[in-house]
């Protein structure tokens, strides 16, 4: 399977952006999941900033971007609940570096790939969480598996559509 | 050494991340003294610098994209969808005059509850401040179910305070930055507000679940709790004043954690997934506003306006008692009224007139069966060695008498007064 290939990766162009992509892309992404809850109530189920995280951690050579921007992202969601800042920040990280790590393996183009890629890394952000909130913590918290599933699902369909619209803004050679 | 750090730069700058943001974790969640691990201090100096950022950051866009909003609304509503407002206008207009009114009179009520409150030291409290604001974001987590709004310490707003709706509570303001504030709203998790059902009066403190819902916790299974009865805010937890509506009760459900012990799912007066406008509470303390102040003022002038009229009224009556046949004599002698009360009290003299002149004053036939009852003789109750005066009698007790036409004299009893 050519899409899986260790090497495919390597042979394909790096992605590149205008700095002002960099800035104002995870900016909006921020604005807009503390905005949409309030006009979607209860139905909001995504996460903008992880899609955001793993789009262009997928689109870097080295792991270390995604890992930054992961963390940079959950930390700026911390910030924003009145939950202890870190939580987020950890799961994301995470989920920066095993974006990184699988986007150098596989074809980051195929819109089936990123569905499945932004689904289980939506669930692993999601375990993260819970596993730093309870086990590391030791902190309760009430945790429903199905909202996270509708989250990944939702993230998943996010994705699809997003990630064309964001990849006619990358330079090109 | 140099291979080994580029070798692993990816896993070393992960771990490097990672431990940073364990170590901050860490300082940040704190052991409590029942043993359970908590995070619910205030924030220390160098996590609120953070939060401060953040919401310096993202508040703007918010306040942008909220301004646009009620903006394209209110220019459909104020410019284009003006259909029968002139007629809703005048009805409103009468509607405020009439509740204006009726609002004074409530504010005489409520003055008067307060000092009686006052005198028995009742600790309940009202709302007397409130701020309104409007909500512009929120933490984009359904695990911090808290939300912004566009006041912060620049109205004075400060950490505990309730926030309400019309409706009712709608939670606890958590964080004040300089214009913005965090709520935390009543259906996040590690929320807690007193509240009673209010017709089986049992108490309990409601928090939100994994699923965004109101639950009253901790309360034993009790079969009379039915869906459908109201809940309340109890008051004790020093945040919500007493009273307020919370929700209905939509289920009952059995605590998985402990046995006999029962959750109670509570539906919301106040629409918490979307809101607009909020009322924060910022005093309790007995004070009225400006307008209500008015209001009073007005509540006094026309209770005053109406006071004079009575009197008037009473005045134009006793005028007209003076000219009704049967009362007075006119042929009585004028100068043994002088030394007759006016009022008939026992062992009581009215005050003698002073500017009134002798052919002015009533004449007071005497009574043909005078007690101790009639007036202005009752002083002088007729006995062998004080015999009762030969002109001194009630009005009302006289029925052979004729009017008298001169000017009235207004310190003559009322007719109504005779028994």
């Amino acid at each position: 399977m050519s899409v899986l290939d260790a090497n495919f990766r390597r042979e394909l162009e790096v992605h590149r952006y205008p700095m002002l992509v960099y800035a104002l892309v995870p900016l909006a992404a921020l604005v807009l999941q503390a905005w949409l809850p309030r006009v979607l109530g209860r139905y909001a189920w995504f996460d903008l900033p992880l899609v955001v995280t793993v789009y262009f951690a997928l689109g870097r050579p080295t792991p270390i971007q995604g890992t930054i921007l992961g963390a940079a992202m959950g930390i700026f969601e911390d910030a924003l609940s009145h939950h202890a800042i870190g939580i987020n920040g950890v799961a994301k990280t995470v989920v920066g570096f095993v974006a990184a790590s699988v986007g150098t393996r596989v074809d980051v183009e195929n819109h089936t790939i990123r569905l499945i890629l932004n689904f289980f890394l939506s669930l692993l952000s999601g375990a993260m969480y819970v596993f730093v909130y309870r086990i590391l913590l030791g902190l309760e918290l009430e945790w429903t598996w199905f909202t996270e599933l509708f989250k990944a699902i939702g993230n998943s369909i996010i994705a699809v559509m997003l990630f064309p619209a964001l990849d006619r803004l990358q330079i090109r050679d | 050494m140099e291979s080994f750090f580029g070798r692993y730069r990816d896993l070393i700058v992960l771990l490097a991340l990672l431990l940073a943001q364990v170590i901050g974790l860490a300082v940040q969640v704190r052991h409590s003294a029942v043993g359970a691990n908590t995070f619910d201090s205030p924030d220390g100096s160098s996590v609120r610098l953070i939060r401060l950022w953040a919401n310096a950051i993202v508040s703007p866009p918010e306040r942008l994209i909220h301004a646009v909003k009620l903006g394209a609304g209110s220019l459909w509503l104020d410019y284009l969808d003006l259909r029968h407002v002139r007629q809703q206008n005048q009805e409103l207009q009468k509607t405020i005059d009439r509740l204006r009114l009726e609002q004074a009179a409530l504010l005489e009520d409520a003055r008067q509850g307060q000092r009686l409150q006052g005198l028995v030291d009742f600790q309940q409290k009202y709302i007397y401040t409130t701020v309104a604001a409007q909500a512009i974001g929120s933490s984009g987590s359904d695990q911090s179910r808290v939300f912004y709004i566009d006041k912060g310490a620049n109205y004075k707003l400060a950490r505990d305070m309730a926030v309400i709706t019309a409706d009712g509570i709608v939670g606890k303001i958590r964080d004040v930055f300089p214009s913005s504030a965090q709520v935390l709203a009543i259906n996040d998790q590690t929320s807690g507000a007193g509240v009673i059902l209010e017709t089986t009066r049992i108490r309990g403190i409601l928090r939100g679940n994994a699923l965004g819902q109101p639950q009253i916790v901790g309360i034993l299974a009790d079969n009379r709790i039915q869906p459908g009865e109201k809940v309340l805010t109890a008051g004790g937890d020093q945040i919500f004043p007493r009273g307020l509506p919370v929700g209905v009760v939509e289920k009952v459900v059995r605590d998985p954690e402990r046995e006999n012990f029962i959750d109670v799912i509570v539906k919301p007066a106040a629409h918490l997934d979307r809101l607009d406008e909020v009322l924060v509470i910022t005093g309790t303390e007995p004070r009225f506003s400006t307008e209500q102040q008015q209001d009073l003022t007005t509540s006094e002038t026309l209770m005053g306006a109406e006071a004079a009229a009575v009197k008037e009224q009473k005045k134009a009556s006793a005028i007209m008692a003076e000219r009704l046949p049967g009362l007075t004599d006119p042929n009585a002698p004028a100068a043994t009224q002088s030394s007759t009360p006016a009022t008939g009290q026992p062992g009581q003299t009215a005050p003698a007139p002073a500017v009134i002149p002798e052919q002015g004053k009533p004449k007071l036939l005497q009574p043909q069966h005078p007690d101790r009852f009639t007036p202005s003789t009752a002083a002088e109750i007729p006995t062998d060695e004080n015999p009762a005066p030969a002109q001194d009698t009630s009005p009302a007790t006289t029925p052979n008498a004729k009017p008298k036409p001169e000017q009235p004299n207004p310190q003559r009893a009322e007719p109504g007064r005779t028994p």
